[in-house]
């Protein structure tokens, strides 16, 4: 046991490593350099580059700020932001609790639905329908899902406020239109999986016990139908991250979203960095979560590892 | 909209809405007498990278720094200067020496009384580096040394004449932040509650991606001699919130969850001035107007009869109601309107005449069309490429751009080929030379300061290429002398030289700022001279 838990903390080492890394060279390799990202638009002289070049150091070769970067950030400094002339982890810091209890309460709101719908949506035209709609909600683009949201139910009725990270009234819209999407894939996949254990045999044993249709359907299929839903986790987590920049920048929400973008947007090399290795970080734990998950859904798996 | 002076009116019948200089504020009148207490919220499009003056770089951020600091001069609305912190100065005969006179009743909000030596302190931090070396490097460069001679005068010396200086003193870098906050701030840099200032307001608290909250400041009492009252501002509390999508900040003033918003796009416009409930107003920016700047350093723009035949085949009114739906303001100079230097005898002297510029191409020798239907010489079509960097494109920038693209394309052939790119693919396609057609507007309050470096031949953002000692020698002028009819006539020939003779520039608009209000909100308007959004100083909510 400790052996398995020792090697999911070293991959997940390797895995960071590996980000940062591919992150680092990614930016070393797009075109112009941090110099020119930090004049933007503004004057530029020999003068100014060669300050600019003093205080961030960017005169020693490209391999000894790499090491120095992963030698900051192991010990947990993760430099300052070129742009905000403020800690990078001061800048995550602050704008990570928001996007966190967007995220959460979207996925939460999206598997719930997901399940519902799923479940409830078995007869034929209800069935159809559900999956109509679902399919238009995924192909709609999110930055739609909240403007139409926004008109309708701030806009329009006053039931929600627009902006900002102020209490559950303020977090219902951008957590719903992160999470329609969500429930819109979930819903299918489960659907579909649903469809395939209860053409399984033991569905027919069950039937044949005497269950009732609902009863196979809520104790047995269901729990079949999770296991490829939960393959999925690491997809989500990806839907969330990404969603939350656009969900964001519409809601005028403070959060990681926000940050990324215009760290992006002006070569914010540390701050850039900083979010990817977050992002790493979410998918080892997440798809760790998933490992367990398939252990505490499927017993046959419990079986087979130990 | 209702206006309250006789000026605002005449200025009114000479430009279809109102501007800068005319309007520094309105909806005084809809909302009744100026009420003292509340607070309010405003939703602004751009959030500041910084909330220290000497960082600023954002034209849009500038309403958020007049409520905390404040320099030592302002504009008035004729386009001269007027004494803020200060009380007066006498510039010596040679133009080299600047003495001022400072308030001796002013404090900074941490407690430290302002003084000469605190003005020389802040001009000095510049001399740290790494701390602006931009500001350092352009605005202060004929900056010798800041002398103080008495706790109420401090003396500028200058290397050579540079009448630019009074714009520095007069902008959000020249502002004065508290000698200790250059000290003790914790991110000096970033600014924050720690950076204390003079100003109307303290800044209560800053969320990032969110909002920033001002408080009065109930010690304030020394307004510039233009500004709308005197003592304290009249709002208790100020929340400038930050919502980026333009049809969220319009739906949040409809619905009344915000009670002001600057930046509305033409395309939401009309839902404001069917409101009887809210009013618009729109302020012409200082500085350059956004124009198309022609490399001269390789073909084709290095031939005047294809600068000249671009600039003819557009059609640029046509093009600026497509897109602004009759909501932009035709710029004909490199030179914004509202500028005092602006030369209205460049106005109808060009452009937009298609056979002008087909006889033009003709004659330029690119006389072949390919099977697109470009023209080409030589077998090689007639391709300029216009690069825009994405982080920086506004108010539709890319779509005027195709409108210009297919204009150019039918009425004359040629192929302006647009790409919207990172920052970092743009700044190395201009370093490299790979462009024939440079975007840019700058929001100076002194057009010469963009002048400078956009049409010197050691400008910084040079991107013409075109070298021109008597261009030079007049800019030099136009910087030197601080007698402002000498400058306006310095500037009027540098206008003449590169838009008339050179056809260096096709000047498309002039950037401007929106505001929108709910009649219960007085005070509100625009900067003299900058043209943007003022501060909330004079800003008050009815009951």
């Amino acid at each position: 046991m400790t052996r398995a838990v020792a090697r999911r903390i070293a991959s997940g080492a390797v895995v960071l490593w590996a980000a940062a890394t591919a992150a680092y060279l990614a930016l070393l390799a797009a075109p112009g350099d941090i110099v020119d990202s930090l004049i933007g638009d503004g004057a530029d002289t020999p003068q100014i580059r060669a300050q600019i070049i003093t205080e961030w150091n960017l005169d020693r070769p490209a391999v000894v700020q790499y090491l120095d970067y992963l030698w900051r950030a192991a010990q947990g400094d993760l430099g300052r932001s070129y742009l905000l002339q403020r800690p990078v982890g001061e800048v995550i810091g602050d704008q990570l609790p928001p996007t966190l209890r967007l995220a959460v309460a979207a996925a939460v709101f999206g598997v719930v639905l997901a399940l519902v719908l799923a479940v409830t949506t078995r007869h034929r035209w209800v069935r159809r329908a559900s999956s109509t709609a679902e399919l238009i909600i995924v192909s709609t683009p999110p930055f739609l899902i909240g403007i139409v949201l926004l008109s309708v139910f701030s806009f329009r009725f006053g039931l929600f406020p627009v902006s900002g990270d102020q209490g559950w009234a303020a977090l219902v819209l951008p957590a719903v239109t992160l999470g329609l999407p969500i429930a819109g894939v979930l819903a299918q996949v489960l659907r579909d999986g649903l469809d395939r254990a209860l053409d399984e045999p033991f569905a027919v044993t069950a039937r044949a016990r005497g269950l009732t249709e609902r009863a196979v359907l809520m104790r047995h299929a269901l729990r079949h139908s999770l296991i490829p839903a939960v393959t999925l986790l690491g997809w989500l987590t990806g839907a969330l991250l990404g969603g939350a920049v656009i969900i964001e920048q519409v809601f005028g929400r403070p959060g990681l979203g926000q940050v990324t973008l215009q760290a992006v947007g002006n070569g914010d090399m540390p701050v850039v960095l900083a979010v990817v290795v977050l992002a790493a970080a979410a998918f080892v734990v997440v798809n760790t979560v998933a490992d367990l998950a398939y252990l505490l859904i499927d017993p046959r798996l419990r079986r087979s590892t130990s | 909209m209702r206006r309250t002076r006789p000026a605002v009116v005449a200025t009114a019948l000479a430009l279809v809405l109102t501007t800068a200089c005319s309007a520094p504020r309105e909806g005084t009148a809809a909302a009744g007498r100026p009420v003292s207490g509340g607070s309010l919220t405003w939703a602004v499009e751009t959030e500041p990278i910084t909330f220290n003056p000497h960082q600023y770089a954002q034209a849009k951020a500038r309403l958020l720094v007049w409520n905390t600091f404040e320099a030592l001069l302002t504009h008035d609305t004729q386009g001269g200067y007027v004494p803020w912190l200060s009380t007066g100065h006498q510039v010596s005969a040679d133009g080299r020496t600047y003495t001022f006179k400072l308030r001796t009743d002013v404090t900074f909000s941490d407690g430290t009384r302002f003084h000469a030596e605190a003005a020389k302190a802040n001009i000095d931090q510049f001399s740290v580096d790494g701390y602006n070396p931009s500001v350092r490097a352009v605005q202060l460069r004929n900056l010798d040394r800041v002398d103080v001679v008495d706790p109420a005068t401090v003396v500028f010396h200058l290397r050579q004449p540079d009448v630019l200086l009074l714009d520095f003193l007069s902008s959000p870098q020249g502002a004065q932040v508290s000698p200790k906050s250059l000290k003790e701030a914790k991110n000096l840099k970033a600014g924050g509650p720690d950076l204390a200032g003079t100003g109307p307001f303290l800044l209560d608290h800053y969320t990032a991606g969110q909002e920033v909250v001002f408080t009065k400041n109930p010690a304030y009492n020394w307004a510039p001699a233009g500004a709308g009252h005197t003592g304290p501002a009249h709002l208790d509390r100020i929340t400038y919130r930050f919502l980026k999508e333009p049809s969220v900040r319009v739906g949040a003033l409809t619905s009344g969850q915000v009670q002001i918003i600057e930046g509305v796009p033409a395309t939401d416009e009309a839902l404001i001035t069917a409101n009887p409930q809210l009013s618009l107003s729109r302020g012409l920016n200082s500085g350059s107007a956004y124009s198309y700047y022609f490399n001269t350093t390789h073909a084709p723009f290095d031939d005047l009869r294809v600068r000249q035949a671009f600039r003819e085949a557009v059609d640029v009114d046509a093009v600026l109601t497509g897109v602004y739906r009759g909501s932009a303001t035709r710029a004909w100079s490199v030179v914004g309107p509202t500028s005092p230097f602006y030369d209205r005898t460049l106005e109808k002297t060009y452009g937009g005449d298609a056979a002008k510029a087909n006889r033009l191409l003709d004659e330029a020798g690119w006389t072949a069309r390919d099977a697109d239907g470009f023209r080409t010489r030589d077998g090689k079509r007639l391709t300029v490429r216009l690069v825009q960097s994405a982080p920086f494109v506004r108010d539709r920038r890319d779509v005027l751009a195709q409108a210009v693209q297919a204009q150019v394309k039918q009425s004359a052939g040629i192929d302006l080929n647009v790409a919207v790119v990172d920052q970092g693919t743009a700044t190395q396609a201009l370093a490299d030379g790979q462009y024939e057609v440079f975007d840019n507007s700058r929001a100076d309050t002194d057009a010469g300061a963009a002048l400078n470096l956009l049409l010197h031949s050691g400008g910084a953002i040079n991107r013409t290429g075109f070298q021109d000692p008597a261009l030079d020698e007049l800019l030099e002028q136009g910087q030197a002398a601080s007698d402002q009819a000498r400058r306006k006539t310095a500037y009027q020939q540098v206008q003449k030289l590169t838009i008339t003779d050179q056809a260096l520039i096709l000047p498309l608009y002039a950037p401007a700022d929106q505001i929108a209000a709910g009649t219960t909100v007085g005070g509100w308007g625009f900067e003299p001279a900058a043209g943007v959004p003022a501060s909330a100083y004079d800003l008050w909510l009815s009951r």
